[in-house]
């Protein structure tokens, strides 16, 4: 039998294109349909300035957590506050997990930056911040369904001064299987199984 | 005075809770039935709500009267000090911050990005101070406006700029409070509606009790009762977890530093099998013993169900993943 691989970028970026629905506004800027597309194709995705910010605060963290960190960096306090919270902890854990949804075998995977004494930790940097900003996410739900035994997820939101954790236990965060399942319905209502099936086979 | 964690005791915790909700929905009122209060009436809207619930208030004029009136000889008599509305607490806090220094703020008047940053330190700083060295419980009244995302309407508190994450950030609870029917209400769990913060067993909608000539006004007193009674068994809980988490990474590490060999990490499987888990320990534990093997360069043969030295033919393999 076979089984399909599933993560939370697939399931973000699918979500993303049921949210803005870009047909219905010729002005929209990103294609989010096409990118969509482009996700399920596994086409890799060029890294932009925000993205490559984001690595590069997260590589300062590892640095710091090494000892080698760049004091003279703009960022190396906020870094260093994150570095304190997931010291110890076990990172870039490549947590998977298989799961059966509406027939399907698939395997749940998910990159943590960090799992630590129950808690699951991702680091993210942003230059704008709303408390709650990541509560409709389908990051936490589905990495709290990758490690059950983890008893929350926080998110360690920081622009380079600040950090602001924002935590979900697991009590208060909705189950992601059922988006799972409408996931799979709308590929393949839209024709799009196969390709799912194709480019996401599991190994 | 260095303390083991297993020897909290927060029965007598004080608290800090943010309440949010629509103008009118009876905010200040709710603030108000916390142990002792003192009405840092920072709106200036005593006057709406009935007399009956009104507390001992201050009406101040500026940040500065605010800090004037907040030391300790001034509050024995007080054990909640109730900022009504946040919002306005922040405008004072602004005015006074640009007072101090103008790079704080910008020609039309409003904060500058520094600004922003500064007032938002202002608030945590503010709110430990009153929490830490005051140590009195703290509840902070914003106005709620809703804020379109997508097809949702979310409801958010109205503040300015990022100080609007900053005044979350010292807080143990934050609620919105809300109409159901006839019945008004609290949230303090995160839903499509709105971002809460909800602890200790306060979690989920709450039901307010309706004021009436023969009720107290003391839903806030009474939550915060539960939630310290909540907080030691919870304390207590957690406590457990986290030794049990402590002494399994213990032992494992112990395992981990006795094996060099394929002989020594044979003779360390009974006791890897015998480690009893706890939290997220499992996962922990494995990825640190398949780096120990792999830096022992350490084969399992599953025939055998032994580790061996790995063979030149799967180091070679190895090498040319």
């Amino acid at each position: 039998m076979s089984r399909y691989l599933l993560t939370h970028s697939l399931l973000s970026s699918w979500l993303w294109t049921m949210k803005e629905s870009p047909y219905e506004d010729m002005t929209t800027e990103k294609d989010s349909y096409a990118e969509f597309i482009s996700s399920l194709n596994r086409v890799p995705i060029p890294t932009n300035a925000a993205m490559q910010k984001g690595i590069d605060f997260e590589d300062l963290v590892t640095d710091i957590l090494n000892g080698q960190g760049n004091q003279s960096s703009n960022w190396y306090e906020a870094a260093t506050q994150v570095a304190n919270i997931v010291r110890g902890g076990l990172l870039q854990y490549k947590a998977r997990r298989d799961i059966k949804v509406k027939g399907f075998d698939l395997l749940l995977y998910g990159r943590l930056d960090a799992l630590k004494a129950g808690t699951v930790y991702d680091i993210k940097f942003s230059g704008g911040y709303d408390a709650g900003k990541y509560i409709d996410s389908t990051q936490h739900p589905t990495y709290l369904e990758l490690v059950p035994e983890a008893k929350q997820f926080t998110y360690l939101v920081s622009n380079g001064s600040y950090v602001w954790p924002e935590t979900y236990r697991r009590d208060e965060t909705p189950s992601i299987i059922p988006t799972i399942e409408d996931f799979l319905d709308w590929l393949d209502m839209k024709g799009l199984m196969n390709t799912y099936k194709e480019k996401w086979l599991a190994l | 005075m260095i303390r083991n964690p297993n020897e909290i005791q927060e029965q007598e915790k004080k608290l800090r809770i943010l309440i949010a909700g629509y103008p009118g929905i009876g905010k200040s009122t709710l603030a108000l039935s916390a142990p002792n209060p003192l009405h840092i009436d920072v709106d200036f809207g005593i006057d709406r709500i009935e007399p009956r619930y009104r507390k001992p208030f201050i009406q101040p004029a500026s940040y500065d009267e605010i800090m004037g009136d907040l030391i300790p000889s001034k509050l024995k008599d007080f054990d909640t000090l109730v900022f009504d509305t946040g919002g306005k607490l922040i405008s004072l806090m602004s005015l006074w911050a640009i007072k101090k220094d103008p790079k704080y703020g910008q020609r039309d008047g409003s904060l500058s990005l520094k600004g922003y940053g500064f007032v938002g330190k202002e608030f945590v700083r503010l709110m430990d101070y009153c929490f830490y060295e005051l140590n009195k419980h703290i509840v902070v009244v914003f106005h709620a406006i809703e804020d379109k995302d997508g097809d949702n309407t979310r409801l958010r508190i109205k503040v300015e700029g990022q100080t609007k994450n900053n005044v979350w950030e010292p807080m143990d609870l934050g609620g919105f409070v809300e109409m159901y029917g006839n019945n008004r209400t609290i949230g303090f769990s995160n839903c499509e509606r709105y971002f809460a913060k909800g602890t200790r067993g306060i979690n989920g909608v709450i039901k307010i009790p309706e004021l009436s000539q023969s009720t107290s006004n003391d839903f806030l007193l009474k939550l915060f009762e539960q939630y310290n009674a909540i907080a030691a068994q919870e304390v207590e809980q957690n406590a457990e977890e986290m030794a049990a988490y402590e002494t399994v990474m213990a032992k494992g590490n112990a395992i981990l530093d006795s094996i060099e060999d394929a002989d020594s990490a044979n003779a360390a499987m009974p006791k890897i099998k015998a480690l009893k888990h706890a939290l997220t320990s499992k996962q922990e534990f494995n990825v640190s013993f398949n780096a120990k093997i792999a830096e022992l360069n350490l084969e399992f043969n599953k025939a055998a169900k032994k580790y061996f030295p790995a063979t030149p033919a799967q180091e070679d393999a190895k090498g040319a993943e």
